[in-house]
């Protein structure tokens, strides 16, 4: 056990970073920073839906039936995705940090669970209702777009599916080792 | 006149350099990492601020914030710490450094490997907590932090001695 002493004698004059003169200042503005950020993501996200709320009446899609359930296939998974995203950031926002470390570990093995559910049930499933809904719009694309155009939206979509699946692989990826490294005992 | 600090000041005066030194045990001792999650602890110190109770130590109750934080933390930064700063001491320890230095950052990097628990346990050791007061923030039993930190204090200086990073 002196060894162990010795090591924590170095622990205790080891030099750590000081005070910083100007630390609470820091914390209030990074709190306002955090705070704006948070507000952003609000006007982002109702901005983006009134957007395809008008688009959808713009083009009268509501006339031609497979347009509607093409464009309803596509933007309710994305809705209920970014939803499940959001409730994700506020269930770990409203943990009790001050609560014991035993309790606030099961809270999070449990949180990253219900991500592993989230990821290996409820994505694949929105991700094959987005596909359907494209997939069911491509004659429609066909039929009123350009020949480039139309093109272009095939590649791009094949292309942003590669990059999501990359994103979300490595979200899952994460948070697997998360809740491994979690779950290891001593 | 001199202007008379707020309560949260004078939290985070008292509070900070114990903090930094949990918070670097669980970032390989990056000092920069630690900065942050610190910064992050304190963010939630003042947001919980009111909800103190008083049921234990204002600063146990700090260290119950600052261990959960640092747990949080496993969601973004692993591999920044587990690979690029691993890389970095190596270099810097076959370098240039006194035999102490060297030291303690294999004890950081033996604290690395232990589990999320026990890096807890040990790091409140190391900062000379009691073990009834690290029984508070864990919620273990203090029979249960005892025998734990006999085999921690055991495993880290085994590893120390015998490990090269």
């Amino acid at each position: 056990m002196k060894e162990f002493e010795n090591l924590k004698s170095q622990w205790e004059n080891q030099s750590a970073p000081g005070i910083p003169p100007d630390g609470v200042e820091q914390i209030s503005e990074k709190m306002k920073t955090l705070r704006r950020k948070q507000w952003l993501t609000t006007v982002t996200l109702s901005i983006t839906v009134l957007v395809l709320v008008a688009f959808f009446f713009f083009i009268s899609a509501y006339k031609v039936p497979v347009v509607t359930l093409g464009l309803l296939l596509m933007i309710s998974p994305l809705v209920v995705r970014i939803a499940l995203e959001i409730f994700s950031i506020k269930a770990i926002e409203n943990m009790d940090v001050s609560t014991n470390t035993s309790k606030f570990k099961a809270k999070i093995v449990g949180y990253y669970r219900n991500r592993i559910k989230i990821h290996f049930i409820a994505t694949p499933f929105i991700l094959a209702l987005y596909i359907t809904g494209f997939v069911s719009l491509l004659p429609s694309f066909k039929a009123n777009l350009s020949h480039g155009f139309y093109t272009y939206i095939q590649v791009s979509s094949v292309i942003v599916l590669f990059v999501l699946g990359g994103l979300i692989a490595n979200t899952i990826k994460k948070e697997l080792s998360a809740l491994k490294q979690l779950r290891d005992r001593d | 006149m001199k202007k008379a600090k707020n309560p949260f000041e004078e939290v985070y005066q008292a509070n900070y350099s114990k903090v930094i030194r949990i918070c670097m045990g669980y970032v390989n001792g990056d000092e920069n990492l630690a900065k942050d999650l610190t910064q992050e602890v304190f963010i939630k110190v003042w947001e919980n601020l009111d909800t103190f109770r008083n049921e234990s130590a204002l600063s146990t109750w700090i260290y119950r914030i600052t261990v959960n934080t640092c747990l949080l933390q496993l969601r973004v930064k692993k591999r920044t710490i587990l690979g690029e700063r691993r890389d970095k001491i190596q270099d810097e320890i076959e370098e240039f450094e006194s035999s102490e230095e060297s030291q303690l950052k294999q004890l950081y990097a033996c604290i690395l490997k232990l589990s999320e628990e026990n890096k807890g346990i040990i790091l409140l050791e190391l900062e000379g907590l009691p073990q009834k007061e690290i029984a508070t923030i864990t919620g273990l039993s203090h029979e249960v932090v005892r025998v734990r930190l006999h085999r921690i204090k055991n495993s880290l200086t085994n590893c120390v001695k015998n490990e090269r990073i």
